[in-house]
């Protein structure tokens, strides 16, 4: 056999396999989201938005208390994520660039990044829900924020590593202290990346179940305080899921089916301020 | 009476990382509102003793500085020198058009804005004064508030200078100004340097030889981080003393 007809096999050989890996991936999520559209969408009805849970096994009721309470823990999470993991990954690609701290921290992060949620979970139940005795709305966003902050820093970090380092110098050879030339000048550069950053670590952590049944656990009542157990959509998908009423599955399939949107829609608009800036 | 130096170089060395000897023994002296060309082949330390006039080099760990940099008298090189004061007197453009992410006027408005400039009649005037001085304002006036990368890299570099002028620097450090350049924008880079050195002292580091005998009035070759001569641009280029020079600048290597 000739060596280019070979490699021409093997060549084929390669796009095959890979082609057929691809289509196997893309098979199961269009399965999957094909499915919680179509049982999704059949379940969804403005009741779903404005009430809270009917008793158990009683037909109608809706879960608005799940859903604020998604809304609640992931916008605290947010706010306590967003700030760390910001300021984290200015210090390590402006600061500490190329020092060996730099390097320890990036490798941690990275680990972190790994780390399965229920751990993460576990770990803000040993320090925050079992000290003060009931599960809480805090521990919940907080247990969410710890998975946030490595994947903001990460992208933080990679985004300001981007930004020319000849920008710094022309706005250092201008006379600008340090802290000026990062707000003013590289933040502006990177900006477009580090929201997408932001936008998808939200995305990640809107669809978290395990860390938020062990933190903020559950609430049947409508319930903003954050200091109580609070619902929220994932958790709720979880014991509905598993319940023994037809009205609890046809809930759980509605909530799978916005949460997915949201995550969806997330990723997407990350997604596309990453084309429109990088276009 | 003794000539004006606005700057004077006396023995001056530098080490990269506090190892590697960059610029060994320069003496030199920069006039007055003249243009100070400084050449050299590649790595021979012209632009490494250009970020020494307003100590870029203070940017990263253990680059040392020894003898001195007077600049109007007074070394610049001690450590109490208040570098951020330093800079808004000695401003630089470099190689690459360096605009910031922002609009055209913010970026020329941005060294004002450092000094504490905040009225925003004040801000338009200056802004408009180092555009028109950086002979940009008729091609931007109408796109003051458009983003700076919309501008082609001609424009883009004057924008820089216009905004290195903004702040009244008394010296402008050129590293390379032209190198990205197309000729037309040289062109243009070149003849406004002409009329800038009325008003400030410019030193000019450049690959480009007949760039320096355009538009320069002193010459400094350098070579391995020595300065081999300086003198008036018409000697150096006509009748240079050192036959080192003379081989390179009739382009006999480098």
């Amino acid at each position: 056999m000739n060596v280019v007809l070979k490699r021409k096999i093997e060549g084929m050989v390669a796009i095959s396999l890979s082609t057929l890996a691809a289509l196997f991936g893309l098979f199961w999520l269009v399965f999957i989201l094909g499915d919680v559209l179509y049982n999704g969408i059949s379940a969804l009805n403005l009741d779903l938005f404005l009430n809270d849970p009917a008793p158990a096994g009683v037909d109608g009721g809706g879960l608005r208390n799940a859903f604020a309470g998604q809304l609640l823990i992931t916008l605290f999470a947010t706010l306590i994520g967003v700030p760390i993991g910001v300021l984290g990954g200015t210090f390590l690609a402006e600061y500490a660039r190329g020092k060996g701290i730099s390097k320890v921290i990036g490798v941690l992060s990275d680990i972190m990044v790994s780390v399965p949620s229920i751990v993460i979970g576990t770990f803000v139940y040993a320090i925050l829900v079992r000290p003060l005795g009931h599960f809480n709305g805090w521990a919940g966003s907080i247990a969410l924020a710890i998975i946030m902050i490595p994947v903001v820093l990460r992208t933080t970090e990679d985004m300001l590593s981007m930004v020319p380092w000849t920008l710094r110098e022309a706005a250092f050879a201008l006379g600008a202290p340090y802290y000026k030339v990062i707000i003013q000048v590289v933040y502006r550069g990177a900006a477009s990346g580090i929201l997408t950053g932001i936008i998808l670590s939200i995305a990640r952590v809107a669809g978290e179940t395990a860390p938020l049944l062990f933190t903020s656990f559950n609430n049947a009542y409508f319930s903003v305080n954050m200091n109580q157990p609070v619902s929220s959509l994932t958790v709720t998908i979880f014991q509905y899921a598993m319940g023994p009423y037809d009205s609890w599955h046809t809930q759980a399939w509605a909530a799978a089916f916005v949460i997915t949107v949201f995550v969806l829609i997330l990723t997407i608009a990350g997604r596309l301020i990453i084309k429109w800036r990088y276009k | 009476m003794p000539e004006t130096f606005e700057i004077e170089v006396n023995n001056l060395n530098f080490y990269y990382s506090g190892t590697v000897h960059a610029l060994k023994k320069i003496n030199l002296t920069i006039r007055k509102n003249a243009i100070t060309a400084l050449i050299g082949p590649s790595g021979c330390g012209k632009t490494t003793l250009l970020r020494c006039f307003n100590r870029m080099h203070d940017l990263y760990p253990k680059n040392l500085y020894e003898g001195e940099i007077l600049f109007q008298g007074i070394n610049i090189l001690t450590p109490d020198t208040d570098l951020i004061n330093l800079r808004s007197r000695i401003g630089m453009v470099f190689q690459k058009p360096t605009p910031f992410p922002m609009s055209v006027f913010d970026n020329v408005a941005y060294g004002l804005k450092l000094k504490g400039m905040k009225k925003r009649a004040e801000l338009s005037e200056n802004v408009e004064k180092a555009l028109h001085h950086a002979a940009l304002w008729d091609e931007v006036k109408d796109k003051l508030h458009s983003s700076a990368y919309d501008l082609s890299g001609g424009q883009q570099q004057r924008l820089v200078i216009a905004r290195a002028l903004a702040v009244n620097p008394e010296v402008l450090l050129f590293d390379e100004p032209t190198s990205a350049l197309d000729p037309i924008s040289t062109a243009k880079i070149e003849e406004l340097s002409q009329t800038l050195k009325n008003d400030v002292t410019i030193i000019i580091v450049t690959h480009n030889m007949q760039q320096a005998a355009r538009i320069s009035d002193w010459t400094g070759f350098l070579m391995l981080g020595e300065l081999i001569e300086f003198d008036s641009t018409q000697k150096m280029f006509t009748s240079p003393s050192i036959k080192l020079t003379e081989d390179y600048i009739t382009g006999r290597f480098g």
